[in-house]
């Protein structure tokens, strides 16, 4: 197999629109399961960055800045470090989301439930994003929320590194939130710290890995057909 | 012939196509033993274990079988008084209504001594 | 006593077994093991248009005790494999398993981590049926096949020729995929 071909013309991202910053968060090379040659599908020399969006600048609009102002004046009342607690705030495509230091997170969370002016009396769960290729931030737990007074929504990101994947469990304040953590255990490896109970819920209780990260394969298997077999779906299109 | 005739011969016949099929089923059926047949149903995973002697019973269940009886035995006395009830006339009524009063007494005393309660 | 596997052969056999037979198939009740989107299909095919009734077969015992036929409808994941095989051991003999649906048979679409490729990696399988879902026509022609297998049914003596039989058979069989020359 050949190593790696560098492609004729670098491939653009895709940029939404009003973004000014962009965070390359990893490089994404080849696709289903090609890796380095020069298939007649023209997946194999494909070499495309992963691009997230940045820290937005004032004013938002659409009326985050009221919501942002909120959020600080609240940090400062409940005296959590104003500067670190908060990393950036994105402002993309509609949504806003609060990128949170995992160690201000139950605070925070506590902030979101209690504050009268904040009022998130929902938390819809949480998702686990794994990045293999930002050093430091392979792990985020994103955790969306609904004020029903408010009619309002924000996500909260936090991100956690792969050699210390511990994140505080919210259950203490939002108690749904108890299978989600669970669930992003099992698929992630992502350890809440404080979750009454946490073991594997989809995948049988002994199972060994995370299967939702990056690189966990897709574990299927040859498929056998009279006088063929045709391989699994990530491993077809390898010519060697 | 007896009215009934019909009804005992169904049942009869009932009994004993019961008692055939048990009997049968005995006889011919094959007998494959599998340790999961002999294990409790539960929805397929490992069934839940049971204390032995099947655990503790809560003592509610008594008391409410005791006050159960002495109540329905009041009302079988009450059952042949109001069949005769025109028969009987006005002494009748006084005396009911002094046996009535009589089990009235306990069971204020049971009511305030926290018998109906369940918890 | 089990009388039925040690009756002597001849003529008299032959007519206990479809006797036999016919009573099996006659009222064959299915358990319940609907897992996805196959017992969608599974659940028409016991309404009243496409009426299994007619077969005996409405009564869908959730207890898997009063069962003959475990219609496996839908995938099977990783978790859910042990219960299976526990609700088929469950079963008293005779019992049958008919695997509905390509997810059942092969594991269908899903050629992953998490679903049993085919559930023939746990339980015997009698009928494999394809289709995703299947039609409930088409599960009322594999059911049909399974009464043909159950009228045809042997016991006894008759029953344990035969399994030699089929060992036989199955061990000069060639494997799937030297069964050459046959795709067009």
């Amino acid at each position: 197999m050949s190593g790696d071909i560098t492609p004729a013309a670098p491939v653009v991202p895709v940029v939404p629109d009003g973004v000014a910053e962009l965070d390359i968060v990893g490089v994404r090379r080849g696709a289903f399961g090609v890796e380095g040659s020069g298939d007649t599908s023209g997946f194999g020399g494909l070499v495309s960055p992963v691009v997230m969006p940045g820290a937005t600048p004032r004013p938002f609009g659409d009326g985050f800045d009221e919501l942002a102002d909120e959020i600080e004046l609240s940090i400062r009342d409940r005296n959590l470090p104003v500067d670190s607690a908060v990393e950036k705030i994105v402002v993309d495509r509609g949504e806003i989301t609060f990128h949170v230091r995992r160690e201000n997170l139950l605070e925070f969370a506590r902030m979101l439930r209690d504050e009268p002016a904040l009022r998130f009396e929902m938390c819809m769960g949480v998702n686990g994003v794994h990045y293999p290729d930002d050093k430091d931030r392979e792990l985020h737990a994103c955790y969306p929320f609904l004020s029903v007074t408010h009619n309002r929504r924000i996500r909260v990101e936090v991100s956690a590194p792969d050699s210390d994947p511990h994140i505080p469990s919210i259950v203490s304040i939002y108690p749904s939130n108890d299978w989600h953590e669970r669930e992003t255990w099992d698929f992630f490896g992502i350890v809440f710290d404080g979750h009454p109970g946490l073991t594997r819920i989809e995948m049988p209780d002994d199972w060994v890995g995370h299967p939702q990260r990056k690189d966990y394969p897709l574990g299927g298997i040859p498929v056998e057909y009279k006088g063929a077999t045709i391989p699994a779906p990530d491993n077809r299109r390898a010519y060697n | 012939m007896n009215v009934y005739t019909p009804i005992f011969v169904l049942g009869a016949l009932a009994f004993g196509f019961a008692a055939f099929s048990v009997v049968i089923a005995s006889f011919t059926g094959p007998k494959r033993y599998n340790r999961a047949k002999y294990d409790a149903y539960e929805c397929g995973i490992e069934p839940t274990p049971q204390p032995i002697g099947g655990g503790r019973f809560p003592v509610k269940y008594y008391l409410t079988a005791m006050m159960f009886i002495i109540f329905d035995i009041e009302l079988v006395f009450l059952y042949p008084w109001a069949v005769a009830f025109d028969q009987l006339g006005a002494f009748g009524l006084i005396a009911m209504m002094l046996f009535l009063l009589n089990l009235a007494v306990p069971y204020v005393y049971e009511w305030r001594r926290g018998g109906l309660e369940w918890d | 006593m089990g009388l039925e596997e040690k009756l002597p052969s001849g003529v008299l056999l032959t007519s206990v077994e479809k006797v036999a037979g016919y009573a099996r198939k006659g009222s064959l009740w299915p358990a319940t093991f609907g897992l996805a989107c196959c017992a969608i299909e599974m659940m028409a095919t016991g309404g009243p248009r496409y009426d299994i009734a007619r077969f005996g077969m409405e009564v869908f015992r959730a207890s898997p005790r009063q069962a003959d036929l475990m219609i496996v409808a839908g995938r099977v994941s990783q978790k859910m494999a042990p219960v299976l095989r526990q609700i088929y051991d469950q079963m008293p003999n005779p019992k049958w398993v008919l695997a509905m649906g390509v997810c059942a048979s092969s594991g269908g679409m899903f050629n992953n981590y998490a679903v049993v490729q085919g559930v023939d990696h746990v339980v015997p399988v009698d009928m494999y049926l394809p289709g995703c879902p299947p039609r409930p026509e088409m599960l009322i022609d594999a059911i049909l096949k399974i009464h043909d297998d159950i009228q045809d049914m042997k016991l006894g003596v008759n029953a344990q020729r035969e399994i030699v039989e089929n060992e036989q058979l199955a061990l000069a069989a060639p494997s799937t995929l030297e069964m050459k020359g046959l795709l067009r």
